[in-house]
């Protein structure tokens, strides 16, 4: 990997390791870099500790998404879904366990996916990609079960609602389609470019990024991110971020966004911008925070750089991997 | 001597003895009246610092303690009047630091500093031993922290957790009961290069070295930026800390050293009262670096680079502590305000620490009107404007006054009464001269009284006191002997002797001797005074002329006639006559001048013959 190629990497996707002790993130070239954090963490870690311990190339094209299972780490990019298990990935064994592919309409153009969730509670895969369904796979068994029909635009982003067992996802059609996943319907459609108050015509009306937390929605990207009470379906407050976010996560109180701009914005539930942390990259993409292990409870982001911050404590940046 | 009365003593009695209740009591009683004003009346003004300081050395430090508040009344006003100010300043001083010796700081610090205010307060200001003067630092204050990784309380921790579950399954681990293993991620760069920041605060004159320099540079960007990216909540964590403060009503706590634990890190970094010490640490060291010390040594200055730099940086730890709430603002401007004080201290010091006291400038007194019911204390004192000091009595008055001042008396020429070698030793001289004949046992240094007084005299007076000699002394006397005779070597011979008469006569008759152009050469024989011999020979030649001879010696007529009636011999009245006339003449009565009244009296065979001889 020479320099320029360093130079025009941009990291799309990151997960953590179920044990919580390792960090997955996909860039743009197709790789998957393993970082080893109780490594990065320990006190003695030296400039090696924040090198991957292993990168292999994973698909053809981008890397757009990544999700952990309990067992296996399953990556997406350019149409085809990957598993690897993460017990082999840690010894450094770069087969694939499984690589499937969802029921495309068209044979000759492969859409990407772009997001992933699993449902823990029928042990399903749901997958949203370049389109404009959302598929539903049984993890079990390995079949597409079902189809999710209705957006007009290629889907950034998906949410899972646990207890209702609701799906959201937002697409390029500025629209957010609320599912029910047993029935199969699409429940509510949110057009938030049409609410005045979210609205930013100027950088168009795509959502890229989707959060949700029990009656709470937040969604933003072209519009201002803003937050939703669902029961009433209206925003509630809206921030005053200036660039569009791709990614937005609940954490306690705060909310952290990332996205245009080199820095990760703690937002206030209240609408109030709380503070912005400075970050490595000029733009970051990716957000994620380790909640699965008390150890290495860090928060990552990653975006247009062969840089990964770790925030240690989340209010400045402790360190940063590379690719 | 003063005297105790009765309550001093019982509490001093009473400090001995075990009640708790009589102690404290008594010693109220005691400390209460010993610094006032009747105690000069009573005791010289040294007397009660001396009695507090033992008081103290006796006390333990909890009786001390307990005790404080009676201190507290005994210095109301926090000084101490002028008298009693130059007597015990220095008790006080000694007092003090003995007991700050004793008392621990971090323990008894409200104690502690109440004696430092206190001997803050007695010293004026511009008393410089309790200046820091040469700007020194406590580089003693060393911030310890965990450089090495093996050490990290991290690692030992969960080790022992390890040990002690082992049984437990992993679920477990780290429940309630044993400290859990380090649940937060620790950045450890931040925490090495952020608390190596203290060694430079500590040690300010390390910055002027230009490793250190970069190295402090370094660190310092990295922890403002830090700080910069990691704002301060307002409302929430630190409004409830402060209520929660206040309703616990709990002490305040004292800590005289950061905690440096890598754990706590994450706390402090959050921590908007911690931020303000570290900034401050800051200004205060821009402050120095910047600043005119005279103590500074001279190759401690600042280049254009880092002093740029130091502009930068203050202007963002400015902004930094305005952004630290709770009324940052306030406190940045206080801190401003403060810092601008210190450049007048600092000023102050490089001059040399003047005191601020004006002098009162020479105003002519109001004249005192002359009549007065009492006769002023400083008339009495020698101070008034007859400057007598009066006795009381006249007469008294009158002879004190002859000289006042005793040491200027004791200084006046008439006292002195060391006499001079000379005058001392000028009847050992003389017994020294073998001439004399003294006995020894006569001698005058024999005299063991005379001879102490020799030496005495002999030290004060003559050098060769100190001159190193081998000759053994068997005694005293013969020591003195000795130096005596040195001493007459070297004394200028002003006692008469007759030698240096007859010298001097010698001259004299010199110039009548050429004048008459006889033999000089027998001269010399001519000074020896007449014998009796010689007179025997002359009375026989003169027989009966001799009273001619007495016409020519001026004999009175009565002496003739007592000689004529003396004795019939002719001879013996001749011989007779030469006596008187020699015991007359004394001296005087040379060959010579008989020669001449021989010749005068016409009898010039006899003197011829004479002149012969």
């Amino acid at each position: 990997m020479g320099p320029v190629e360093l130079l025009h990497m941009s990291v799309f996707s990151q997960s953590f390791s179920p044990c919580g002790r390792f960090l997955a993130a996909g860039n743009n070239y197709g790789e998957i870099a393993i970082f080893s954090l109780s490594a990065a963490l320990s006190p003695d870690a030296t400039d090696l500790s924040q090198k991957p311990i292993l990168t292999f190339t994973a698909h053809e094209g981008p890397v757009f998404t990544l999700l952990s299972t309990d067992t296996h780490l399953l990556s997406a990019g350019n149409g085809e879904i990957s598993a690897w298990s993460w017990v082999e990935l840690t010894k450094r064994s770069t087969k694939a366990v499984w690589t499937r592919r969802p029921n495309y309409k068209s044979s000759l153009e492969i859409p990407e996916i772009n997001a992933m969730i699993i449902n823990p509670k029928d042990n399903s895969l749901i997958v949203g990609g370049g389109d404009n369904n959302i598929h539903i796979m049984d993890m079990e068994t390995g079949t597409f079960k079902s189809v999710l029909q209705g957006h007009t635009d290629y889907i950034h982003c998906l949410a899972l609602k646990e207890r209702e067992g609701e799906i959201l996802s937002g697409g390029e059609d500025g629209a957010v389609r609320i599912w029910d996943s047993r029935t199969r319907q699409a429940v509510h459609c949110i057009e938030v470019f049409k609410y005045e108050e979210c609205a930013r015509p100027q950088f168009g009306k795509w959502i890229s990024c989707l959060a949700t937390d029990s009656d709470w929605m937040l969604c933003g990207g072209g519009p201002s991110l803003s937050l939703w009470h669902l029961r009433s379906m209206s925003p509630t407050s809206v921030f005053p971020l200036a660039g569009c976010q791709r990614e937005a996560v609940f954490h306690q109180d705060v909310i952290f966004a990332v996205g245009e701009g080199p820095h990760v914005s703690h937002c206030l539930l209240g609408g109030s911008v709380k503070a912005q942390i400075p970050c490595t990259s000029p733009s970051l993409n990716t957000l994620a925070l380790n909640l699965s292990s008390t150890e290495h409870r860090v928060m990552t982001a990653a975006g247009s750089s062969d840089k990964i911050d770790v925030f240690t404590n989340f209010s400045y940046r402790a360190f940063s991997l590379s690719f | 001597m003063f005297e105790f009365n009765e309550s001093e003593v019982d509490g001093l009695h009473c400090v001995v003895c075990n009640s708790e209740a009589e102690k404290k009591n008594t010693l109220d009683q005691v400390l209460r009246g010993v610094l006032e004003e009747q105690i000069v009346s009573i005791c010289s003004a040294t007397t009660p610092f001396l009695l507090l300081g033992d008081v103290l050395d006796c006390l333990p430090l909890d009786q001390l303690l307990k005790s404080s508040p009676s201190w507290r009344r005994m210095f109301p006003r926090g000084n101490l009047c002028n008298s009693f100010y130059s007597a015990g300043k220095n008790y006080l001083l000694r007092m003090c630091n003995d007991l700050l010796r004793r008392l621990s700081k971090s323990q008894n610090t409200v104690f502690c500093g109440r004696i430092q205010l206190f001997l803050a307060r007695l010293f004026p200001l511009s008393e410089k031993s309790g200046l820091n003067l040469q700007s020194q630092f406590n580089l003693d204050n060393i911030t310890v922290f965990n450089k090495n990784e093996q050490e990290s309380t991290l690692g030992q921790q969960s080790s022992e957790v390890k040990e002690d579950g082992m049984e437990v399954e992993e679920g477990e681990m780290g429940d309630e009961d044993a400290p859990a293993p380090c649940s937060i991620p620790i950045d450890y760069n931040l925490y090495r290069k952020f608390w190596t920041l203290q060694d430079y605060f500590r040690n300010p004159v390390q910055c002027y070295d230009k490793f250190s320099w970069m190295t402090f540079v370094k660190f310092s960007d990295e922890t403002l930026a830090v700080f910069k990216s990691y704002k301060l909540d307002d409302t929430q964590a630190s409004k409830r800390k402060l209520e929660e403060m206040r309703t616990a009503g709990g002490e305040h706590v004292y800590f005289a050293k950061f905690l440096t634990s890598e754990k706590l890190m994450d706390l402090q970094l959050s921590d908007s009262n911690f931020r303000r010490h570290i900034l401050l640490q800051y200004l205060i060291l821009f402050q120095y670096l910047r600043g005119q010390v005279k103590f500074k040594s001279s190759n401690c200055v600042l280049n254009d680079d880092q002093t740029a730099w130091m502009e930068d940086t203050t202007k963002l730890v400015y902004q930094l502590l305005r952004e630290t709430p709770p009324d940052g603002d306030k406190f940045a401007g206080m801190v401003e305000h403060i810092l601008n004080t210190e450049e007048n201290w600092n000023s102050w010091k490089n001059e040399g620490c003047p005191s601020f006291v004006k002098e009162r400038p020479a105003e002519t007194k109001p004249t005192r009107p002359s009549s007065r019911k009492r006769a002023a204390p400083e008339d009495f004192l020698g101070k008034g404007p007859e400057r007598k000091i009066l006795m009381g009595n006249e007469e008294l008055t009158r002879l004190w006054n002859l000289n006042p001042d005793n040491m200027e008396a004791c200084k006046s020429d008439s006292r002195e009464f060391m006499p001079s070698l000379e005058d001392f030793f000028e009847e050992a001289i003389e017994q020294a001269d073998p001439a004399n004949m003294v006995e020894d046992e006569y001698k005058v240094v024999r005299n063991s009284n005379y001879g102490w007084r020799a030496l005495r005299l002999l030290s004060r007076r003559s050098p060769h006191f100190f001159q190193p000699t081998n000759q053994q002394f068997k005694s005293l006397d013969e020591y003195l002997e000795n130096m005596v005779i040195k001493l007459a070597k070297e004394l200028p011979k002003d006692l008469p002797s007759e030698e240096i008469k007859t010298g001097e006569e010698e001259d004299e008759n010199g110039v009548s001797l050429l004048k008459t152009g006889s033999d000089s050469l027998q001269a010399g024989l001519q000074n020896k005074p007449v014998t009796n011999s010689q007179m025997d020979e002359i009375a026989g030649k003169l027989g009966d002329g001799w009273r001619l001879l007495a016409d020519q010696m001026e004999m009175k007529a009565s002496e003739v006639r007592e000689i004529e009636s003396d004795s019939e011999d002719v001879d013996l009245q001749a011989k007779m006559l030469l006596v008187a006339w020699q015991d007359r003449e004394g001296n005087q009565a040379t060959m010579e001048s008989l020669i001449t009244a021989l010749n005068a009296a016409g009898f010039t065979a006899i003197a011829d013959s004479l002149s012969e001889a």
